[in-house]
């Protein structure tokens, strides 16, 4: 600690704090433009400079750290002086046509001109200009460098966070212009991070342009409704019509970033075709009909319908309040076991991915798992699945010292942060994983004699494990070298483990045995959809209940629905917002099943495949039009926060399951989101204390992170892992490639495909391989190829990325033209595909 | 004086190995290799030699600072980006002896122990460039370089890096900047490049003239070197005169030479019989002194006292049919159009002052235009993040010193004082 005058003002403050902070701390807020707390700082705007007794030249306090008996002076007349001095250069090539500035009333070149001035202009020489016009950089990228004050944010936000490094500067002095490589169209994120981190009104969103003014924006604060990260954003309107969403600096884990989806994917809110009224099948035909009709049909269908025979679905994007209403609807109203969030993963592989995670011990912050010696991120796109993860974690592992480790079949742009990487086979996270644990057990055979993961190992060969996994001993041996050498070691384990849950066995035995050897271990899932957590905390789920409690009887999952519909065992199925009928992973299957479910209720925004094969459509909510909470892949639960109301006769969804329940039990309640929440706090002991607050209060401090804002521990929970082996198709001349499957960076599953903004960032579907495939098969990116499987084929465009495993293809699950189910069966985890070009 | 910095460059094709040998060249190195290194650092620190680049710092006491742990690599970077206008003194040691460079530079890296050493070449150098390359190649045949030099266990790799055309990559993070690839922008300090330099590791950057001095140290010893010249600056220094004499060129004299006799007595007096007006003592950013300075000796103290500074040692030598409106606006043109865009006051600020220089000049002045520029000038100087952009307001502060009723002229006048036009 070192104690420092800040004018006049005594305060004592950490070792190495920088004077912008101890003065801001001592209550003197300092202006600035370059600097910002997620950024290496550079000192290049000078609007930050103070006077420091002693020394004659003003120093720049954002770089400048305290001293031991330092005695600064933030308010004097020379500061005061140097400040408009800044902003008088600033202004003197400025372009000055606020009245046409999307950022006119939120500029911070405005706002601090107006504070410190100066009032008059001295300036009266030509102007220099980059350009006449606005200039488009991308689909959402649109920029003005007349009005750049030439802070770099933009650059280095793209460098040191979001690791596209797609923009610099081009010309020197005042012919410096931020942009991308000669002004050419960008082809990387598409975030707008570099938009959001803009001072003033260069790097500007192409949607929102000319929409509003600042002061016509009502805002609410809440929670992206598409992948498990949980970024915190405003989302505002003008006449009922979403126009922005964005991340506010200090707030929220993710502070000033997003992805894509979150910054430009909202639109779908305000989509044409949302449903605006309940529907009803008749005579073969969805009519439009009223609430009480849509309602007693439901109910006259159920009424007299044997709990075993109905099935409820909900989304992982409903909120907990919503998720936990549906549970208590189906079981304890409907009298029914069955009961899923998702139709892509199957039941039990769920339950051994919470057992293996341990997400049933509470929550875990990223930020903790950053702490440790060793990372391993194993069966997980961050870069694509969760963006601001994968910028979290390059941020944070860019400034200590630490082993970042990345096995993935796919390349990521997260690479280039990792100290080893390692491209293993689609599916083999269990071998990679057997093979790191013998690694370990070989360095430590004494410590670990009577471990049971290390028995259980004893049977398998090494060189099985490699040639069944594709990696070296080499690779598996300098990993586990520092997992041995390791005192803290953290896992990020992603959804590769749900669609591959042999890997759940691998998950548990090396957590076991590093536990085991004394390190501290802590696992994290990441997942792909904003509330799937909640969903199986709040007991959507056929193995447990609210809480991951133990159920009397397990009910089926999405699967055993599906098979009971098939074998006409499904009298009734409630299915709110998934769409099985195109996300199912063997999509002929779930659609001829869903046609045979006696009566089909879907509720949803949209008329979605599953929907058009209802007896009744209920129009339900948005993210946008409810309050509620999410809780994250770390198990943090946040508050979303309602902006508009529901279009038409849509009804927010909690009241929908109300009504329904309330027709067979008048007590069905609590009534609303609050007191539901309420009764979770008291049924769902993991979220007794969770802490709601932190999420709608600025922190100056930057601290992201609120550990009160993590579930705790269940009670107790009866979790296992069972049995899987991960199945391979077999490999023909003309089907080399393993097929596998995620989400693209642009889109969440289909729900990202309502919105137009995101649509228009990547058109049609994709089928990535490795470019030296591509290569050994004459095709190059963008080229059109033909992706033939044994059950389908699809024309696509080639992408194709450098470092990815030979040998792997990858088609998001999100497009149209691409029904990633059609090429899956059922029982085949992966299928193969021959690539020829169309 | 005894040459020592331009000993050969009289002679018949000095750049080629063997000659250079032969005139006595890598003797220092090969007595070098015997010492320790400490002693040669302390050598350095006793001769008491001052970097010629610009700023004047203890040469010995910057290599000193390097840390001594053996498995941190480091290096050494020749600036041989010889930007400063004026300047030409770094290309007359590049062009003709560029081994006497190539040996400075070897002994310091066996001093400070890096194994990789970069000469910055300002791009414009081709000839001296292909020199360089030459030379060390036949360094490297003749076991100058390379591994096991000599038999003495140490290793040295050298490169020459063409640099990118612009003044800023002479300052040295900037210069530090463009070698790693990146645009040539000042970095921060601290971390000094001595903890942090090149690639993150430890980095000695030196001018030419300052690494040429150091066989000459080695085989004279600092005694001997620290009696030339005055004792808080010693040692020979490379004079580079332009203008309005007869004889303009590089003069190697002992430092501390005055104005007066560097032009008079060396350089043949002014070129045609109008008298003196004005001398830049160190390149353009440095301040001009007048005919009532010339008895200043040109070294670092001398000249800091007169508010000027020794700089490079490129002296530009004025006379009376000199404009000092348009001298102030070519030498202010120079920097704004070379200010590498990093800081406000130096990328906004110096074109403004060309700006109003131009209009001046062009007679289009504006009465307050001299309180404008004194003004934007004191919003400058201090303010910037490195040299250049106070390089820019000393030159221009020194100009209207000196000579603000020239300016006055021009904008009540609308014309010329000096040519009338
Ligand atoms: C704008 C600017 C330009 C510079 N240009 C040069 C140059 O061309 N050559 C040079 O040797 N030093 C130049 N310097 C000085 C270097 O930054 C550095 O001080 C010098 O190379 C150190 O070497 P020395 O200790 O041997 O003098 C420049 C400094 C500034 C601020
Ligand atoms: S474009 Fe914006 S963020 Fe980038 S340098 Fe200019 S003002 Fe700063
Ligand atoms: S999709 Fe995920 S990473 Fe992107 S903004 Fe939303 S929560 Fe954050
Ligand atoms: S003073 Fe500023 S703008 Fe000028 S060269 Fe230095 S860093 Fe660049
Ligand atoms: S905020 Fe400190 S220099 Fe820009």
């Amino acid at each position: 600690m070192v104690t420092v005058k800040i004018n006049g003002k005594e305060i004592t403050v950490e070792d190495n704090t920088l004077i912008l902070d101890a003065a801001r701390d001592a209550g003197y807020d300092i202006p600035t433009f370059c600097y910002q707390a997620d950024l290496v700082g550079v000192g290049s705007c000078r609007m930050c400079l103070v006077e420091i007794e002693g020394q004659k030249k003003l120093q720049p306090s954002c770089v400048t750290p305290v001293l031991h008996g330092m005695s600064i002076n933030t308010e004097t007349q020379q500061v005061m002086s140097a400040r408009s001095s800044m902003l008088e250069f600033l202004l003197a090539n400025h372009a000055m046509d606020c009245p046409v500035c999307d950022k006119g009333g939120e500029c911070e070149l405005q706002d601090m001109v107006y504070k410190f001035g100066p009032h008059t202009g001295r300036h009266s020489e030509p102007k220099f200009k980059f350009h006449e016009k606005d200039y488009q950089l991308s689909p959402v990228i649109i920029k003005n460098s007349n009005r750049c004050v030439q802070c770099m944010k933009c650059v280095r936000v793209c460098r040191e966070v979001v690791g596209a490094n797609v923009l610099g500067a081009l010309g020197r002095g005042d012919h410096q212009e931020p942009s991308s490589f000669f002004r050419h169209f960008l082809d990387c994120d598409q975030d707008g991070n570099c938009i959001e981190v803009c001072p003033v009104g260069c790097f500007m969103r192409l949607p929102y342009r000319y929409q509003a003014r600042p002061w016509d924006l009502k805002g609410s604060d809440t929670i992206c409704s598409y992948c498990g990260v949980g970024c915190r954003m405003v989302i505002e309107q003008r006449d009922g019509v979403v126009l922005r969403a964005k991340a506010q600096l200090g707030v929220g884990l993710n502070s000033e970033t997003l992805c894509a989806r979150g910054r430009f994917g909202f639109d779908f809110v305000n989509h044409p075709e949302r449903l605006t009224t309940p529907l009803i099948r008749k005579s073969g035909r969805l009519e439009p009909a009223t609430w009480e009709e849509a309602i007693n049909t439901i109910v006259e269908n159920v009424r007299s319908t044997n709990g075993a025979h109905i099935g409820g679905i909900a989304s992982p994007r409903l909120t907990n309040e919503e998720l936990y209403l549906f549970q208590k609807l189906i079981r304890g109203v409907l009298r029914s076991p069955n009961i899923d969030s998702t139709s892509r993963w199957e039941q039990n592989a769920v339950e051994s991915y919470v057992a293996a995670t341990g997400m049933n011990e509470g929550g875990v912050s990223v930020f903790d798992c950053l702490e440790a010696d060793t990372v391993l991120v194993i069966g997980s796109h961050l870069s694509d699945e969760n963006p601001v993860t994968d910028y979290i974690v390059r941020r944070i592992s860019a400034n200590r010292r630490m082993n970042l480790i990345i096995a993935s079949p796919r390349a990521m742009k997260l690479d280039s942060s990792a100290n080893t990487l390692l491209r293993h086979n689609p599916g083999t996270e269990n071998a990679v994983l057997n093979s790191l644990a013998l690694g370990v057990f070989a360095a430590n055979a004494d410590k670990l004699a009577n471990n049971d993961s290390v028995k259980a190992l004893k049977d398998s060969r090494i060189e099985d494990l490699l040639t069944l996994a594709g990696v070296k001993d080499s690779e598996i041996n300098t990993i586990a070298q520092k997992l041995h050498a390791s005192s803290t070691v953290s896992i990020i384990a992603g959804t590769e483990f749900l669609r591959f849950p042999e890997g759940t066995i691998g998950l548990a035995a090396l957590k076991n045995i590093l536990k085991s050897l004394g390190k501290k271990v802590l696992v994290m899932p990441t997942l792909d959809r904003a509330n799937q957590r909640g969903a199986w905390e709040m007991g959507v789920h056929p193995n447990f209940g609210p809480g991951y409690s133990e159920l009397r009887e397990k009910g089926r999952g999405v699967d055993g629905m599906l098979l009971a519909a098939q074998n006409n065992q499904l009298d009734v199925l409630y299915v709110i917002g998934s769409d099985i009928a195109s996300m199912y992973p063997e999509q002929e299957l779930a659609v001829s099943a869903l046609q045979k479910v006696k009566f089909l209720v879907v509720q949803d925004m949209f008329l979605t495949d599953t929907a058009k094969l209802a007896h009744v459509v209920l129009p339900g909510s948005s993210f946008g039009e409810k309050d509620g909470t999410f809780t994250n892949q770390e198990g943090r639960a946040q508050l979303i926060k309602k902006l508009l109301p529901t279009p038409g006769k849509a009804k927010k969804d909690i009241d929908i399951i109300r009504a329904i329940g309330e027709h067979f039990d008048r007590s069905f309640g609590p009534k609303n989101a609050l007191l539901v929440l309420d009764e979770i706090r008291k049924e769902v002991p993991m979220y007794k204390d969770v802490n709601l607050l932190f999420n709608n209060r600025k922190n100056t401090e930057n601290k992201l992170d609120n550990k009160a804002s993590l579930v705790a521990a269940a009670d107790s929970a009866a979790l296992s892992i069972g049995e899987f082996k991960t199945k391979v198709e077999r490999k023909t001349p003309d089907a080399p490639f393993q097929l596998v499957t995620g989400n693209h960076l642009f889109h969440s599953g289909k729900y990202s495909r309502m919105s137009r903004t995101l649509l228009g960032l990547v058109q049609g579907g994709e089928v990535e391989i490795s470019e030296e495939d591509a290569n050994s098969l004459g095709l190059k990116n963008g080229d059109r190829v033909k992706v033939r499987g044994r059950a389908y084929e699809a024309t696509l465009t080639l992408r194709t990325k450098r470092g990815t495993k030979s040998g792997v293809a990858f088609i998001g699950e999100n497009f149209d033209d691409a029904p990633i189910g059609k090429f899956f069966r059922r029982g085949d985890d992966i299928p193969r595909v021959g690539i020829t070009k169309a | 004086m005894e040459k020592i910095l331009l000993k050969n460059l009289d002679k018949p094709d000095a750049h080629k190995i063997e000659n250079y040998i032969q005139y006595g060249g890598y003797k220092a190195f090969e007595s070098a290799l015997k010492l320790k290194p400490d002693n040669i650092i302390q050598m350095v620190k006793d001769s008491g030699l001052r970097g010629r680049g610009g700023a004047g710092f203890s040469t010995g006491l910057k290599w000193s600072f390097i840390p001594k742990d053996p498995t941190i690599a480091k290096y050494l970077c020749c600036n041989a980006d010889e930007g400063e206008p004026g300047t030409f003194k770094d290309r007359g040691i590049i062009d003709n002896d560029p081994h006497l460079l190539i040996e400075g530079m070897a002994i310091a890296c066996y001093a400070i122990g890096a194994s990789n050493a970069y000469i910055y070449i300002r791009g414009e150098f081709a000839f001296g460039a292909n020199r360089l390359d030459a030379a060390i190649k036949e360094a490297y045949a003749k076991g100058y370089l390379g591994k096991n030099i000599q038999g003495s266990g140490f290793n040295l790799n050298m490169y020459v890096h063409r640099g990118f055309g612009a003044y800023i990559c002479g300052e040295e993070t900037a210069l530090l900047e463009s070698i790693e690839g990146y645009r040539a922008q000042p970095r921060k300090k601290p971390p000094f490049p001595a903890l942090a330099g090149l690639y993150g590791k430890p980095t000695v950057i030196n001018n030419v003239e300052t690494l040429s001095c150091i066989p000459a140290i080695i085989e004279k010893g600092p005694e001997w070197f620290s009696k030339i010249g005055p004792e808080k600056s010693p040692g020979p220094k490379i004079y580079c005169v332009s203008g309005h004499v007869k004889r303009p060129g590089l003069y190697e004299l002992p430092m501390g030479t005055t104005a007066r006799d560097l032009i008079y007595n060396h350089c043949g007096g002014m070129l045609t019989d109008k008298p003196l007006k004005a001398v830049i003592p160190g390149g353009v950013s440095a301040p001009m002194l007048t005919p009532k300075d010339l008895d200043t000796p040109l070294d670092f103290d001398s000249l800091a006292a007169k508010g000027s500074m020794l700089g490079s040692g490129a002296v530009v030598v004025m006379d009376e049919s000199t404009c000092m409106v348009k001298t102030a606006y070519i030498v202010n043109r120079f920097f704004s159009h070379e200010s590498c865009g990093k800081c406000t006051p130096c990328r906004d600020g110096t074109p403004w002052l060309t700006n109003v220089l131009r209009r001046i000049e062009h007679g289009e002045g504006k009465p307050g235009d001299v309180e404008l520029l004194e003004s934007l000038c004191t919003n400058i100087f201090g303010r910037t993040f490195c040299p250049l952009g106070d390089g820019a307001v000393m030159a221009l502060r020194g100009a209207l010193k000196n000579f603000r009723e020239e300016f006055q002229y021009h904008i009540d006048h609308k014309r010329c004082m000096v040519s009338g036009r």
